[in-house]
């Protein structure tokens, strides 16, 4: 068995076992919830640590028939991109769950759906099958919902329970529509992504049919990303779900549409993409600058969060509109990045609406005297927001913006000043309101006596979260030497790229090596690892036994 | 003598069948829109039977048995199910019975 | 291990500092305190080891590697960096002590001495960077550590404001120093700068006509960290920080960080077509001579030294601009040593004048804090460009190089010398000498001695760093072209700028001298001001800094704050209201109008259903 298949069913098992509790036991429905997530995390280190990169392609990958008449099956298995991923979802679905502590009623039904949810979350990310990916993305999307309607915080809770079952439904669907209209076209028979990618590859679907099918998974998995104007689902939803709802799906589930793009629709319809490819462009530009003027503008921290959160998938976007190595490996980066910085803010927020009862700024205000933990950290994820380097964010969105330079020069200015200014004003009068300042009585009854997260394991959810934020952030190449050769795979091979009449024609050479005073290492887009050679592409895979 | 065609079947099974449905359509009184939903049913039997025999196959009587018999254990239910609401309503007529509406 | 790896004890010793204060010590702190200071030490100590041990070397190691991206982290040490790594350390090492004794008692000394920490690991950072993608990397981490310093006393609004419009104003220069890296990067493929330079040696039009526009991107990064117009609002509001903060940011290092980036790139300035220096020289010269003017009228004494940075740090953009990155970074260097001191010496004056900032309730206080004065008053001649103090030395290199270049810059930075003079020669006047003029400045005491032994520690170089030979060291780093003036150290050095061009030397001596004159005849036992009464609006307008904040804040309020209202208003009524409710209405609205035909009647249902049946039939069976 695949250890995938122990991160996948542990939590899901765990789901079923938590029903035959009785619910007066509290505490063992906690721990198991904990345990139950606690393992895939470390199993999912495990995987990221002992992946190898130098031989790359599919590992741990296991295969089981499940509906063969349609070519559908249970295929799990990690590759550079996904092994990065699902060692983010298990972070942050055991973050999640420590977070928990907070959920007071019907604590059986809660930590059920958190656990279905969770391996939902998992399963998604480590399936290699087209099918088996949908499906457990669902799988994962229905217990949001309930838990935002039932657990779920603020006046407009049912609205925005409403708003996000409906959107993420329809963007699901749409993309749905688009799934299988690639499926048939296709001819395969098979859901395999890998294999599909490669057929794919070899004989590509024509010109029309992809034109066609593109747009179908851009909007639908462009919804569940929160694409601009399909946003507006997000800053509510999460305003609204419950901490680790929020850091779940703002966190983890909400990167399965990019990593749909990414593996799916780029490879796969490498010609419908790149005649839609302005449209990502420009929308992605209103998720940066528009979200970010929206963001300045909010009076709830939760909502300025959401908005700054749906501004940061304009990045990812970005990258993947890049159409190269270098901008869709950043926006892997950047789907990592954000989701270890969703998770911790949702998180850090969830713990002062806690504290607070209202994350309204106006009522908040010099709370840093008073809970310095959850200050700081609060303060060092904003500033992970607004792209500080030594944070992970930095990486992706310098990539991004490097990657996007040679394509769209004008629309990088755009996302850099989206980057580097607007999300600074909103992010630093966040701090300014709610952290700096004297401090200010909150509510009706005088000032509130603050909590500041006392034990360690009220904190550990933050610092494991800060902590990858930041290892992340100082050593990227832990991300981008996996990422890298298997999005060089995806990529259709190059044409030439519409280059900006600066950019000069230069020869590529071998990376320069520190001490010598290297040849002149101009390097274009062209670049051999654009063109991947044919036969790396069939890898080994390693079955466990 | 007038031999009985086909045609003749069918026309009777026609009329039972229509003044069932103007039964189950018209009348208010539920116990009576049963029994003309049962005579539709049985519109239905006679067409079935004679068809079969005109056809010369036994396809269309063994249809019959099965509906005979399902309507059997649908009349037990039905009636049952009359007889709660009743109890329940102290009515069984149908325009008492208007809770679907929204 | 070769004697080349100090260098990463050098870079890292801060950063293992404020990690191990964050992490581990912050509950005590005379320990953390003493942690930070040793790893100060520690760099100097090895900067010191490595600048006498070594000429130039690199170290690298791959940070990022990503298809045509390439970023090291690397350490880059020759004659600019290893001179820069020795003003940073050395003058923090000596801002670090003397905090230990000012922040006494404050209840977060141990986060001050983290934050110092990180700050010297970033500020290092630039330093040694190899490639201008780590430059940026470290640029935006001393933007932030910065704003951590400035927003010490977070408590207090006026602190929390400025550290934010620092950051902000520093995100906008920023801005435009990462799309000339984006440029620069586009244009030559690298971004390492022996890369970068060994491909413009060999083909200096390599870059284009977009040349101009890359070097004018770069230098926005400048703008930004140097507080040049029209980003130099934020520099004085940062005098909100603890003074030691200002002393480290305002003197020796994150101000001199934008000067130090233009030496850096001055290769990829100085190309054929490229016509950004000339830009770069008059935004310079004319931040020098707005900073000078506004300075003369400001009353706090750290704001005059805050503003005196200003106009001096324009001096050497300018002498950038003018094509000699040698004298603006002697200039650098001199400056870092006796700002500092200044800085250090005004935080001794507010010390003893128990956080007393205005210099106009001073007065006398050359009796009662007598180390103070001693090294206050050879800061301020240093600055004023007094032989053998240093700073004369290093800007008579400027004046020079104005004066080779282009006359107009010339006579502008020899008013703004004359300014200087004066508005220097009024703070120590005021503060210093005549009657004390409020009951605070009769009871003065002097600080103890971890505040004075920093300030003859920096007095030092202040007057001899002008004939240390540091021109001799740079002109290895730009040749001889570049570097304008002085080449010998030692004795001869100190008369040679009248025999090397006698004219600004002489030039420079006279307007000290005027300066000094008119600033007696104005302050001498004054006990007001007397410019207002004699200048009128001008003297208003120079006391409100030219309204600049005022107009930018209009700026901002028209633009952002406008757009920002207006994208809020878009979303919540026309997107969430208009299309997503309005979505939702005619879903509910066509829902109610199918309604209508849900009577509840079970009949009328057996009927549409029969006429359904009937229609499907009539289909199947007839209309065919």
């Amino acid at each position: 068995m695949s250890p995938l298949t122990l991160i996948i069913l542990l939590p899901l098992l765990a789901a079923v076992g938590v029903a035959f509790v009785p619910r007066s036991f509290r505490l063992l429905i906690r721990f198991t919830a904990l345990l139950s997530t606690f393992v895939p995390m470390i199993v999912s280190l495990a995987l990221f640590v002992m992946f190898d990169t130098a031989q790359g392609g599919v590992q741990f990958g296991q295969k089981a028939d499940w509906v063969p008449s349609l070519g559908i099956q249970f295929y799990v298995g990690v590759d550079g991109i996904n092994v990065c991923l699902v060692l983010l979802a298990t972070i942050v679905a055991f973050a999640a769950a420590c977070v928990s502590w907070e959920i007071q009623q019907r604590e059986k039904e809660y930590y059920i759906l958190l656990l279905l949810m969770a391996g939902g979350i998992m399963g998604a990310f480590a399936s290699l099958d087209l099918f088996l990916f949908y499906f457990f993305h669902e799988l994962a999307l229905v217990p949001t919902f309930i838990m935002i309607g039932v657990w779920g915080r603020g006046a407009d809770k049912n609205y925005a329970t409403f708003k996000i079952t409906l959107y993420l439904s329809l963007g699901a669907l749409i993309a749905l529509i688009g799934l299988i209209a690639l499926y048939q076209n296709s001819g395969l028979r098979t859901f395999d992504m890998i294999e599909l990618a490669r057929q794919l590859k070899e004989r590509p679907l024509s010109t029309s049919t992809q034109q066609f099918i593109f747009p179908w998974l851009m909007f639908g998995f462009g919804i569940l990303v929160s694409l601009w104007p399909f946003h507006t689902w997000a800053p509510l939803g999460y305003g609204a779900a419950p901490t680790a709802v929020s850091m779940l799906h703002a966190g983890v589930l909400k990167k399965f549409g990019l990593y749909g793009l990414i593996r799916v629709a780029l490879p796969m319809l490498p010609e419908g993409a790149a005649s839609w490819v302005h449209w990502l462009v420009a929308l992605s530009l209103g998720n940066i600058i528009y979200c970010g003027f929206v963001a300045m503008r909010q009076k709830d921290l939760n909502l300025l969060i959401g908005n700054s959160s749906v501004a940061h998938m304009g990045f990812a976007f970005l990258g993947i509109a890049s159409f190269n190595v270098l901008g869709v490996t950043g926006a892997v980066v950047v789907m990592v990045a954000h989701g270890l910085l969703a998770a911790l803010s949702f998180g850090l927020t969830g713990y002062l609406y806690q504290t607070a009862k209202t994350l309204e700024m106006d009522r908040l205000g010099g709370l840093l005297r008073g809970m310095p933990f959850v200050g700081t950290v609060s303060i060092m994820a904003m500033m992970a927001g607004c792209g500080l380097p030594g944070f992970a964010n930095f990486v992706g969105e310098a990539m991004v913006f490097f990657g996007i330079w040679k394509v769209y020069p004008m629309a990088t200015v755009a996302a850099c000043w989206g980057a580097l200014v607007i999300g600074a004003v909103y992010m630093l009068r966040a701090v300014r309101v709610v952290w700096h300042g004297a401090s200010a009585p909150i509510g009706d009854a005088g000032t509130v006596a603050w909590v500041d997260a006392p034990h360690w394991w009220r904190r550990l959810p933050y610092l494991l979260l800060l902590s990858f934020l930041i290892l992340f952030g100082a050593i990227p190449r832990l991300l981008t030497d996996k990422i890298q050769p298997e999005v060089a795979r995806l990529l259709p091979v190059q044409k030439q790229l519409p280059v900006p009449s600066l950019a000069v024609k230069s020869s590529p050479s071998e990376s320069p090596k520190p001490f010598s005073p290297a040849p002149l290492a101009a390097v274009a887009v062209s670049d051999s690892i654009f063109q991947h050679p044919g036969e790396a592409r069939h890898r080994t895979e390693r079955n466990d036994p | 003598m007038m031999r009985a065609g086909l045609e003749h079947y069918l026309v009777v099974s026609f009329l039972l069948f229509s003044l069932g449905l103007l039964g189950v359509v018209a009348r208010r009184n539920l116990l009576v829109v049963y029994m003309s939903l049962e005579l539709m049913l049985n519109a239905a039997n006679l067409a079935l039977v004679a068809m079969s025999r005109f056809n010369g196959n036994l396809d269309g009587q063994v249809l019959v048995f099965f509906i005979i018999t399902v309507a059997a254990a649908e009349v037990a239910v039905g009636l049952a199910l009359i007889v709660a609401l009743y109890r329940r309503r102290q009515s069984a007529h149908v325009e008492d019975l208007a809770s679907l509406k929204l | 291990m070769m004697l080349q790896h100090i260098a990463w004890i050098v870079l890292f010793a801060p950063l293992a500092a404020a990690a191990l204060i964050a992490l581990a010590t912050r509950r005590d702190d005379r320990l953390s305190a003493q942690i930070s200071i040793a790893a100060s030490a520690v760099a100097f100590a090895g900067s010191l080891i490595l600048f006498l041990a070594f000429d130039r070397f690199e170290l690298a190691w791959s940070w990022l590697n990503v298809g045509p991206l390439k970023v090291d982290l690397g350490f880059k040490f020759d004659a600019l960096s290893g001179l820069m790594l020795l003003v940073v350390t050395g003058v923090g090492t000596a801002i670090h002590v003397y905090s230990f004794g000012y922040m006494q008692g404050d209840r977060s000394f141990a986060r001050f001495f983290a934050s110092m920490s990180l700050f010297m690991f970033s500020m290092l950072g630039i330093v040694v960077s190899n490639n201008l993608a780590q430059m940026f990397v470290f640029w935006e981490l001393v933007g932030v550590s910065s704003y951590l310093l400035i927003g010490f006393w977070y408590e207090r609004p006026a602190a929390a404001d400025a550290s934010k419009k620092a950051f902000i104003a520093n995100r906008v220069g920023d801005f435009g120093f990462l799309l000339g890296i984006l440029m620069v990067w586009g244009l030559l493929g690298t971004v390492r700068f022996d890369e970068l330079e060994a491909r413009l040696r060999t083909d200096p039009g390599a870059m284009g006509a977009a040349a101009t526009v890359a070097g004018l991107l770069l230098f926005c990064g400048a703008v930004g960290k140097s507080a040049q117009f029209p980003l130099h609002v934020w520099l004085p509001d940062a005098m909100e920080g603890p003074t030691p903060v200002s002393a480290l940011i305002h003197a020796a290092t994150m101000v001199a960080a934008g000067v130090f980036m233009l030496c850096r790139v001055f290769f990829l300035l100085n190309v054929p077509d490229s016509s950004a220096l000339p830009v770069i020289a008059w935004i310079g010269g004319g931040t020098g001579l707005l900073a000078a003017l506004i300075a003369v009228q400001q009353d706090d004494i750290k704001r005059i030294l805050a503003y005196s940075t200003l106009s001096q740090l324009g001096m050497m953009v300018m002498a950038v601009g003018l094509g000699g990155p040698g004298p603006a970074m002697y200039h650098l260097v001199t400056h870092a040593f006796f700002k500092a001191l200044l800085f250090l010496g005004a935080g001794s004056v507010i010390h003893a004048m128990h956080h007393e900032q205005d210099i106009w309730k001073m007065g006398r206080l050359s009796q009662r804090l007598p180390v103070t004065c001693k090294t206050f008053l050879i800061g301020a001649l240093a600055l004023c460009g007094v032989p053998p103090f240093s700073g004369f030395y290093s800007k008579d290199a400027i004046l020079a190089q104005g004066f080779e270049h282009n006359t107009w810059l010339f006579l502008l930075a020899v008013f703004t010398a004359w300014l200087t003079t004066f508005y220097m020669s009024r703070l120590v006047i005021v503060a210093f000498f005549g009657g004390p003029k409020s009951s605070g400045a009769e009871e003065a005491h002097e600080s103890p001695g971890i505040m004075t032994s920093p300030l003859i520690f920096l007095a030092v170089p202040s007057v001899v760093a002008g004939i240390a030979g540091i021109p001799g060291r740079l002109s290895t780093q730009f040749g001889a072209a570049a570097e304008g003036a002085h080449g010998p150290a030692g004795f001869a050095a100190l008369f040679e700028p009248f025999s090397h061009s006698p004219l600004p030397a002489f030039l420079g001596l006279l307007v000290f001298m005027l300066g000094v004159a008119a600033a007696c005849s104005f302050y001498w036992g004054a006990k007001e001001d007397p410019l207002p009464s004699k200048l009128g609006w001008f003297a208003r307008a120079m006391k409100d800094r030219f309204y600049f904040d005022e107009i930018y804040s209009a700026l901002v309020r028209l633009t952002q704050e406008t757009i920002a209202t207006a994208a809020a208003w878009f979303d919540r009524w026309i997107l969430s209201g208009l299309m997503v409710r309005g979505a939702h209405g005619t879903t509910e609205l066509v829902g109610r109008a199918l309604r209508l035909a849900q009577t509840g009647n079970l009949q009328t249902y057996a009927l549409l259903l029969a006429f359904g049946v009937a229609w499907m039939l009539f289909y199947a069976l007839v209309a065919r």
